[in-house]
């Protein structure tokens, strides 16, 4: 099973139509979806921490349907709070950058695709599990 | 219900904790329920057929939410719809493809592919321009 992470501009191309980038978030959902059909059950995830820097209430009223594509929460536990910390430390990124690292760390999720504005960095704080950072 | 109520209603059935169980009435085809047993027996494809059969289940759903709420989406928002080509070109992205570096190439490809073949999807796409840079090469 591969995953697809949204990190905090993903999320946002993501449940903002208007966002330069959404149809192109889009084309990566529609990719994982045809992964799935072929047998590769493609999940997407998106880090709590990512989730909360892009604003993205999910127990907000709404009728956009996008936001019921199946999106899982990563939650920040005791676990990844702690990875996350060294990293904040070690590469001076972002909460919501260092929770990405750390939920992919934690979780071992070597190949995870990661759907981001900035590659590099996805790289730095996913070391040393090896990552498909994809610019959006 | 609206198709926006259904998706929260799918969604919180496959959200909702999994450890109440129910007994089904589900009638299977006698054959297939074999073949379930034998591959879980012998091949080790799950835990048990019950395993087996909710796991499928479950990939099938989950997989018709998050087609369903892309398709609502385009209702929603006609104008967010991606091309195939650029389906194509996230695939590409997604799989390691070297056909990722080369956009124009697979737009290319995708758009002589749509002209033969309408209802082509992005993994027909990709061989198709993969093809090509075989023959060009």
């Amino acid at each position: 099973m591969s995953v697809v992470v949204l990190d905090n501009e993903a999320v946002q191309a993501l449940v903002d139509p208007q966002h330069a980038k959404h149809s192109r978030v889009l084309a990566h959902l529609e990719s994982a979806v045809a992964r799935r059909k072929r047998g590769d059950l493609a999940r997407v995830v998106v880090p709590c921490a990512a989730r909360v820097e892009a604003g993205w209430d999910r127990s907000a009223p709404t009728r956009s349907a996008i936001k019921r594509f199946r999106v899982t929460d990563v939650a920040l536990d005791s676990r990844q709070g702690n990875v996350a910390a060294d990293i904040v430390n070690r590469e001076r990124v972002s909460v919501a950058d260092a929770h990405v690292g750390a939920a992919v760390t934690v979780n071992d999720w070597r190949g995870a695709v990661i759907l981001t504005s900035d590659p590099q960095d996805m790289r730095r704080v996913c070391s040393p599990i090896p990552v498909t950072p994809i610019r959006v | 219900m609206t198709a926006v109520e259904v998706l929260d209603r799918l969604n919180a059935l496959l959200d909702a904790d999994e450890d109440a169980t129910s007994n089904t009435s589900m009638r299977l085809p006698t054959a297939l329920r074999d073949a379930a047993a034998l591959a879980v027996g012998e091949l080790g494809l799950a835990p048990s057929t019950t395993a087996l059969t909710a796991a499928a289940l479950r990939a099938a759903l989950e997989t018709a939410v998050m087609r369903a709420a892309l398709d609502e989406h385009y209702q929603q928002h006609p104008d967010a719809r991606p091309s195939l080509a650029e389906v194509a070109l996230a695939l590409a992205e997604q799989t390691g493809s070297p056909l990722a570096q080369h956009p124009a190439a697979l737009a290319s490809a995708t758009e002589q592919l749509l002209a033969r073949h309408p209802d082509a999807d992005a993994h027909d796409a990709l061989l198709w321009a993969e093809a090509q840079s075989l023959m060009s090469a």
